[in-house]
């Protein structure tokens, strides 16, 4: 092992998140090497140091902030009309009706709430320039890409043939949880499709527009979609349709 | 994650929750706005952490959050002062008990990291005061293990670049990945 390989596996190790091959490798060159065991014992020093960092915790008043978060939604007044609408519909229906209302609702707040994260994303992206961490038309090249990366593996299919070229992906999260990232154009506009596993209770489709973005959502093979872009909404149904075949 | 309560699973990472945040935007008014705003969308995303790493996983609703509020203008890509650090070094001092030379060295690694790019920064703070492994980094910041490895590896050298005043500090601060 040469000295330029053992400075690229020394902080893996100091973290013991080497493999024990490279590790034992690693320890033959340190003992020969006394310029590398400096190096080691450089950054053992440094790590002591650092953590004896300042660790702040929460002050007391943002607990109670947060506690009173967490515990909001059983007290909401909101749940009084609900709770009202509730027995209305016991009084005109059967239990059948009142699951599907209470899934309804449930669902569309979740809708709600992850196409607010999309779009919020799709703008983020945007600003920082950070469409890509693939950058290819291929979509052999982009599927595999995602391999290892998350614990799926989202269709990609170019569609050049249609006027909506495939420029790329990358791994971002929504909601909290991984999800793969289609990044498709037209003309100047580009387009955010986010793919991950349909575990999350939104609607099965859904149109909307936010903050003069437009947002089309549908689940397909187990998998939710959403489509974001400032393209008008007739030419994202086109790439929505094309995805969907 | 189907018996236990948002309180069980989620309240309980509020003092890292709170760190980390501290650390990213070094300041205890918009760590509390973060936070608070981190909290309220895990709370409408509760029901989609699947496994059993909330910290992580709050963790990344964290970064996500003070990514969306602050810009990145004013974060990692702000060249580097270092002049402060020079001011205080600790051989300035006379003071002879170790103890308070090692006050002083632990005031200076923190005015250190606090000078970092914020990349770098979270990247210290996630694996040596939270303990995250590269994994739970890679997730948290969305980016490959090799990647965790690299900026980590360029993190400590900048440090220790800026903890040895003598010595400029060498080559860039951007990953190669």
């Amino acid at each position: 092992m040469i000295c330029l390989e053992a400075g690229r596996l020394l902080d893996a190790f100091v973290d013991n998140e080497l493999e024990p091959a490279d590790a034992a490798n690693l320890q033959a060159h340190l003992a020969s090497c006394a310029a590398c065991r400096q190096l080691l014992a450089d950054r053992e020093s440094l790590g002591r140091l650092v953590r004896h960092l300042p660790y702040y915790p929460a002050s007391d008043r943002l607990r109670a902030k947060i506690l009173r978060i967490s515990t909001r939604p059983r007290f909401d007044p909101s749940l009084l009309a609900w709770a009202a609408v509730l027995a209305l519909a016991v009084a005109l229906g059967g239990s059948v009706e009142i699951v599907r209302f209470a899934r309804a609702r449930h669902g569309a707040e979740t809708t709600a709430a992850v196409a607010d994260e999309v779009v919020g994303d799709h703008v983020r992206a945007l600003r920082d320039a950070h469409l890509f961490d693939v950058r290819s038309s291929d979509q052999h090249t982009v599927k595999p890409w995602f391999l290892g990366k998350v614990d799926f593996s989202p269709p990609v299919e170019d569609l050049s043939s249609i006027g909506f070229p495939l420029m790329g992906g990358r791994l971002d999260h929504v909601a909290g949880q991984p999800v793969a990232a289609l990044v498709y154009q037209r003309r100047l506009h580009p387009i955010n499709v986010y793919i991950w596993p349909a575990v999350d209770r939104t609607a099965a489709s859904d149109t909307r527009s936010i903050r003069g973005f437009q947002v089309r959502h549908w689940i397909r093979n187990g998998m939710s979609f959403w489509a974001v872009s400032d393209l008008n909404d007739a030419e994202l149904g086109e790439l929505v349709r094309a995805l969907q075949r | 994650m189907p018996h236990q309560t948002f309180e069980e699973v989620v309240l309980p990472h509020l003092d890292a929750a709170f760190n980390y945040a501290r650390w990213l935007t070094k300041s205890d008014a918009d760590a509390e706005d973060v936070v608070q705003d981190a909290y309220v969308r895990a709370l409408r995303f509760f029901s989609s952490l699947r496994g059993d790493d909330a910290r992580s996983w709050l963790f990344t609703i964290v970064r996500n959050t003070w990514y969306g509020r602050f810009t990145r203008a004013a974060g990692p890509n702000q060249p580097t002062v270092y002049d402060d650090v020079k001011h205080d070094r600790p051989d300035d001092g006379l003071d002879p008990e170790a103890l308070v030379m090692q006050q002083q060295a632990v005031e200076r690694v923190q005015r250190a990291v606090q000078e970092l790019p914020t990349d770098f920064r979270e990247m210290i703070i996630l694996r040596e005061l939270e303990g995250l492994s590269y994994k739970q980094i890679a997730v948290v910041v969305g980016i490959p293990i090799g990647t965790v490895m690299s900026r980590l590896a360029r993190a400590r050298e900048r440090l220790q670049a800026i903890l040895r005043p003598s010595a400029p500090p060498r080559g860039n601060n951007r990953d190669l990945s």
